[in-house]
């Protein structure tokens, strides 16, 4: 075995949390399970990759055997990487018979007609979720397995997920495979970005919850609601503004739990308005501004503004279209009014 | 393996059995010759008759259910003009003894209230069950569009519209893979009733497909090899399987196209043999083929599989 192949083994055990990796292991399925009941896995997780190392040694492991366990294991924990949302286009009409095998073929020998080195692994799940792990090398190097690219791709949708690696020059050319692959006529980039792959799937394929108006009313979920004190004499002053404040919630964002993101940007790109009186600036030129909004959940924090009384319910709706428009970038230009120059004082 | 492409426009009635009715000249030599071939001929009768026999039964069997369905409609008619009687009597002011209620009970404005909200919301839910309703919105309107295959209900899938300035859809929760955009812009403006029907066909045929593929790897998932390659749309399915959970060793290859995305069954099957296998699994391939096109996936597994038992 490969000296390479072999530290690439015991650096990707390496990564998995000590309780999994025998699980991980299983799932890989290269090692029987009366190699993995030799290894004992309480030992420290050095030793642990290390009998994994040998035991994948003595059944002669290969790169294509090694991108498959990191694959499953950036399958268990996409979190740890940033996602990318891709939109496709196509204009033709016909009905769409996605051939897995056609598209497996396709895109290898797009890519390795451009580039001979390349390490291009593929593993299908059963929510039609494709995973293409892609090892970068040079016209003269080798792929180096620690600069990888992560595509997943749902048969007949539109919508593909990259994770780059540092290597972005690859990028056009990755583009160009899928769109080949999968019938399609061009690719470009969404202005949608999370760590939380399965977020922007919910955003993309229209999986979060919306709240739709229906005369069939669907069960509500049980919700933690705080006993109202029975105390007579504690009278809810503001009991009407509060329940104002949750319907309108409720419309705007829904019932259930909101998809996942880390962060909205917004690029100011407007003039800045002040009192003609106060001029602050001596040039009417637009403002570069950017705000950037960071929550470890940004939609659900967005959501418990309102009840919480940090902002006026309805919220703007620069906030609330996010999962609606699939974006989380934003530029915002000025309005083009009937008087260009309405901020001067008549 | 031999690939047997059978063509898709096989009209008529085809049994599941392949009748050896080939050629008549066959026959004759068999009786002619062998005692072998007298018994092959004896075995094909028994199995012509069986056959008959089935149908003839199945043909009493309708006869029958005719019958008493037309004795019910005698009944409900006879009903019906009792009751048509007795209103007219009401009517007339002309009470009798029998059947009038001597002390009608005025029903208060709570029960008149009960009755009237129960009364909505049964036809709220039986607008609901027909799988297309709606529901009026401030700037438009609100479709709910639910599916069902073979008497389950499966998934419902929303679409808001606008109406101003035009009819637009303002947001929807329809699957990705669905052509909705395609369907908008060719019936959205002009026949809205027609877009509805034509997403609720494609809808209804998507969560059929899905199921039946979904049935096929719950419950006969010792029969197939390997793994089961689907799509998104569930329109192209492609596996290995045994015909029987006993011999495992010339399993079929099958691939389903479904080219028609408002049709749960396949447009295109191919049923191949793995290579070496007996001559004779070449007409049971046959048959299969055909009966994947004509019977939901997961109801043509369990007859072969019962017929195997059997």
């Amino acid at each position: 075995m490969d000296e390479t192949v072999a530290e690439y083994i015991r650096r990707t055990v390496l990564k998995i949390p000590r309780d999994e990796i025998k699980s991980m292991l299983q799932k890989w399925g290269f090692l029987s399970e009366k190699q993995l009941q030799t290894i004992n896995f309480h030992q420290i997780k050095e030793n642990v990759s290390q009998d994994v190392v040998q035991l994948c040694e003595a059944n002669s492991a290969d790169i294509k055997q090694a991108a498959v366990l990191d694959i499953i294991y950036n399958h268990i924990y996409p979190n740890k990487r940033v996602w990318s949302v891709y939109q496709m286009n196509k204009t033709g009409e016909e009905t769409e018979i996605f051939d897995l095998t056609d598209f497996k073929k396709k895109f290898k020998r797009q890519l390795q007609s451009a580039l001979k080195n390349v390490t291009i692994s593929f593993r299908e799940y059963e929510d039609n979720a494709i995973w293409i792990r892609i090892a970068w090398g040079t016209p003269y190097k080798k792929p180096n397995q620690y600069k990888t690219s992560y595509v997943v791709y749902h048969s007949q949708t539109p919508y593909v997920f990259i994770s780059a690696s540092v290597l972005k020059s690859n990028l056009p050319l990755l583009c160009q495979a899928l769109v080949l692959a999968s019938n399609y006529h061009d690719i470009r980039e969404m202005e949608l970005r999370s760590h939380s792959l399965n977020s922007l799937k919910d955003i993309v394929f229209k999986r979060y919850s919306q709240n739709f108006q229906t005369y069939h009313p669907r069960p509500l979920q049980e919700r933690n609601v705080a006993p109202e004190s029975t105390d007579v004499r504690i009278i809810q002053e503001n009991r009407n503004e509060k329940e104002r404040i949750q319907r309108v919630n409720r419309e705007v964002f829904g019932d259930g739990p909101q998809p996942k993101l880390e962060f909205a940007q917004y690029k100011l790109e407007t003039m800045f308005k002040s009192d003609p009186k106060m001029d602050v600036l001596d040039k009417k030129e637009p403002f570069r501004c950017l705000v950037k909004f960071y929550s470890p959940h940004l939609l659900e924090s967005l959501k418990a503004l309102a009840p919480a009384g940090i902002a006026d319910a309805p919220l703007s709706p620069l906030l609330t279209c996010i999962p609606q428009k699939a974006r989380n970038y934003f530029k915002i230009r000025e309005k083009k009014g009937l008087f260009p120059g309405s901020f001067v004082s008549p | 393996g031999r690939a047997l492409a059978v063509p898709t426009d096989r009209g008529g009635l085809t049994s599941a059995f392949p009748l050896a009715g080939g050629s008549p000249g066959k026959m004759e030599e068999g009786k002619a010759c062998s005692p072998d071939g007298v018994l092959a001929h004896l075995e094909m009768l028994e199995a012509r008759a069986h056959e008959a026999a089935v149908k003839q039964e199945e043909v009493e069997q309708q006869e029958q259910k005719l019958a008493r369905l037309k004795a019910r409609v005698q009944e409900l008619r006879v009903q019906r003009d009792e009751l048509q009687a007795k209103v007219d009597l009401q009517e007339k002011g002309q009470l009798g003894k029998e059947g009038v209620v001597s002390n009608p009970v005025q029903p208060s404005a709570r029960d008149v209230l009960e009755w009237k909200i129960k009364s909505i919301k049964a036809t709220l839910q039986i607008f609901y069950l027909t799988g297309i309703s709606g529901k009026l919105t401030k700037r438009g309107v609100c479709f709910c569009i639910s599916t069902a295959y073979e008497g389950t209900y499966l998934d419902s899938y929303y679409l808001e519209l606008l109406t101003k300035p035009e009819v637009r859809i303002h947001r929807h929760s329809v699957p990705i893979f669905i052509p909705l955009e395609q369907m908008a812009k060719n019936y959205l403006q002009t026949d809205i009733r027609s877009f509805l029907s034509v997403l609720s066909d494609h809808l209804n045929a998507y969560v059929g497909r899905r199921y039946q593929a979904d049935q096929l790897q719950e419950h006969f998932s010792e029969q197939i090899e390997g793994t089961l390659q689907r799509n998104s749309l569930c329109n192209l399915l492609v596996f290995n399987y045994n015909v029987s959970k006993k011999s495992k060793s010339f399993p079929f290859n099958v691939r389903l196209l479904y080219g028609d995305l408002c049709c749960s069954l396949p447009t295109e099957v191919i049923v191949s043999c793995t290579p070496g296998s007996p001559t004779s699994l070449a007409e049971t391939a046959a048959a299969h083929s055909d009966l994947f096109r004509r019977v939901a996936l997961h109801k043509a597994f369990l007859s072969f599989s019962s017929a195997e038992e059997n």
